[in-house]
């Protein structure tokens, strides 16, 4: 666990601190945006956090759930999420509009090796929902862009309508220090300017890499981690620099109710970030 | 500080505690369980296993972590419900319960303490009870590090020797409550030490069933995670939850909300025991569920006891009660199955 970045509610761990929705909007049919607020000043401005560090978000009412944070901590202050339409909790918060309040508490798990990963090459591999967690890491690797040495974006969606941070992700395609390729399984309006095919199908646009020294993320649906492996095994990359963001049922978030326990780990505490060797160790873990 | 104390002036010391909550095993029917005691004559230690072990005094099947409102917009209370910390007493403590608290106490401690838990926890004195004839036929606790009379996790250790208790101090704690009613504690004979010995010597004999070669087990399992044996083990298992609900090391629960009125919003946030054994327990909102079937259930409850632990926290998450196999409805049997897994080793 990442133990520099304190936590909110550090005598109860189960209490929520209160936060305000600042911005939601939705991203396609099913995915909304929301941009939250701590409400008291001072925890928002000192709260920290890594990429690929998750908080569980409270509908009180409902209850509450865990979800990465898409923001990134170069930029503090709001927290941002990308939730997808699923259980009651997402339910209650698709319901809920801008200024009203939700409870917040976190951040928990490990996030990505930033430390690691500096003066390295960073691709980035994306299936559909999977941008909610990456996203942070690709503005933090941006935001910090003389840390990092190459960074790639793969971006994989079923079809346009359901790409979600289109705009955001089409306007990194301006960017020369940033190789962006976009991917739809299925162009199902005539209009898509891209790559078509799975996001597998990007790899052969990639520009030759240094493997030893580059680190692959990878997040998407649980069906696209085995062909985005062998892709990534292929090109030699160590299997300890093949990171995953995988999800979990979890209750508590804290290492307690046993929900998320894989293995002799808790995907709250040790993960959710997983490297390629963590998983061909862990059966269950995908 | 050992102590002995006349079966005649054990209710007297329990009188002294009265500042106390105390709990001690009731007969409700034909069953027994831990539950709070208003007279102290009424305390029978000549009881067979409870059904529940006492963790539900530290950690409840159900309890409210917080409460909460929000009449609108711009207000949302949220008030932490912690337990009180009244002190407390329980009397009649297996040495196998006492053991499986030191166990949960490992889970519930760590980076993020649960505040819960620990409020209980510190203001409860364990008086145990050795078990000179096993309290269940299905008893084990030789096969997991313990003992009928192990002191581990007690503050006060009591062996029965027929009209009079041997009692041993094993904490601040345990020798405080001994001090409450000082006239009423003799010095021990060496008669009454030997009769200890002999008691205990004579207790562990009569545990019959006993899981062989335990240390082999862990390094094993490793290679059986795609054994059929969890197959074939699990098909009579009906998912009721019953071994891990009765378990006196089994932890995992669930947080639920429950809403008393929606507008204002005002309600309870409550958490409750939960069990992997159930088909939820892992199931991710998106209908995809890492572990699918009985087998991957029954596998996650052997290996997370014997295994996944022992990685974690070195002991066995278990203590050998034997309640899980007493109570099963359809017979599945923990040893048997450990039987059966040194057997694929061998």
């Amino acid at each position: 666990m990442n133990g520099e970045n304190k936590h909110l509610t550090h005598d109860n761990p189960f209490l929520p601190e209160p936060a305000r929705i600042v911005r939601t909007y939705y991203l396609t049919e099913d995915v909304k945006f929301f941009q939250v607020r701590i409400v008291d000043m001072e925890k928002a401005l000192s709260f920290n956090y890594s990429p690929g560090q998750f908080g569980m978000i409270s509908v009180l009412g409902a209850g509450d759930a865990p979800f990465s944070i898409s923001s990134t901590p170069s930029r503090p202050g709001l927290l941002e999420f990308c939730i997808g339409k699923a259980g009651t909790v997402t339910n209650a918060l698709f319901r809920m509009k801008e200024n009203s309040l939700i409870g917040f508490r976190g951040p928990y798990g490990n996030g990505f090796p930033i430390e690691k990963m500096k003066d390295k090459d960073i691709i980035i591999i994306v299936g559909g929902l999977g941008a909610a967690p990456l996203r942070s890491v690709l503005l933090y690797c941006l935001d910090n862009r003389d840390q990092f040495r190459r960074v790639s974006l793969l971006h994989g969606a079923k079809k346009p309508a359901e790409m979600i941070f289109r705009e955001e992700f089409f306007a990194l395609k301006q960017r020369e220090d940033l190789e962006c390729h976009l991917s739809v399984d299925k162009d199902d309006t005539g209009k898509w300017t891209e790559n078509i095919g799975v996001v597998t199908t990007l790899f052969s646009l990639l520009e030759k890499i240094d493997p030893v020294n580059t680190y692959a993320l990878v997040c998407g649906p649980p069906v696209m981690y085995k062909f985005v492996i062998k892709e990534l095994v292929n090109l030699n990359i160590p299997k300890d620099q093949i990171l995953m963001t995988l999800e979990r049922r979890m209750k508590c978030g804290i290492g307690k109710c046993g929900h998320c326990a894989i293995d002799y780990i808790y995907t709250c505490l040790d993960g959710p970030v997983f490297t390629y060797w963590d998983v061909i160790h862990m059966r269950e873990l995908i | 500080m050992e102590k002995i104390l006349t079966k005649k002036s054990f209710p007297l010391w329990v009188k002294e505690l009265v500042s106390y909550k105390i709990y001690a095993p009731q007969k409700n029917g034909d069953l027994w369980n831990f539950e709070t005691i208003k007279k102290p004559e009424s305390i029978n230690l000549d009881f067979p296993n409870t059904v529940l072990p006492p963790k539900n005094i530290i950690f409840p099947q159900r309890e409210v972590l917080l409460e909460f409102e929000s009449s609108n917009e711009n207000k949302l209370q949220v008030k932490e419900t912690l337990p009180d910390d009244d002190p407390t007493i329980i009397f009649g403590v297996r040495p196998c319960d006492a053991k499986a608290l030191t166990l949960t106490d490992k889970v519930f401690s760590g980076d993020f303490k649960d505040p819960y838990y620990w409020k209980r926890r510190n203001s409860t004195v364990l008086i145990g009870l050795a078990c000179n004839i096993p309290p269940s036929p299905n008893c084990f606790c030789l096969s997991v590090g313990g003992s009928p009379h192990s002191k581990e996790g007690l503050d006060i250790l009591m062996t029965d020797l027929g009209d009079k208790y041997f009692v041993e101090s094993l904490s601040e704690k345990g020798s405080t409550l001994i001090n409450l009613a000082k006239p009423l504690f003799q010095q021990p004979k060496a008669a009454d030490k030997k009769a200890v010995e002999k008691t205990q010597a004579e207790a562990e004999k009569k545990i019959t069933r006993q899981i062989k070669d335990i240390k082999k087990i862990p390094s094993i399992l490793k290679n059986m995670f795609d054994s059929p044996l969890w197959d074939e083990e699990s098909l009579s298992c009906l998912r009721c939850g019953i071994c891990t609900y009765l378990c006196p090391t089994c932890h995992c629960f669930d947080i639920n909300d429950e809403v008393a009125s929606s507008s204002p919003v005002k309600g309870k946030r409550v958490r409750t025991w939960d069990t992997c054994q159930f088909p939820d327990f892992t199931m991710h909102s998106s209908g995809h569920n890492p572990r699918p079937d009985r087998a991957s259930r029954l596998r996650q409850r052997i290996f997370h006891k014997f295994q996944y632990f022992v990685e974690r926290y070195q002991n066995y998450l278990c203590t050998g009660c034997g309640r899980c196999i007493s109570k099963c409805p359809v017979g599945i049997d923990i040893i048997e199955v450990l039987d059966k897994v040194r057997d694929y080793g061998s």
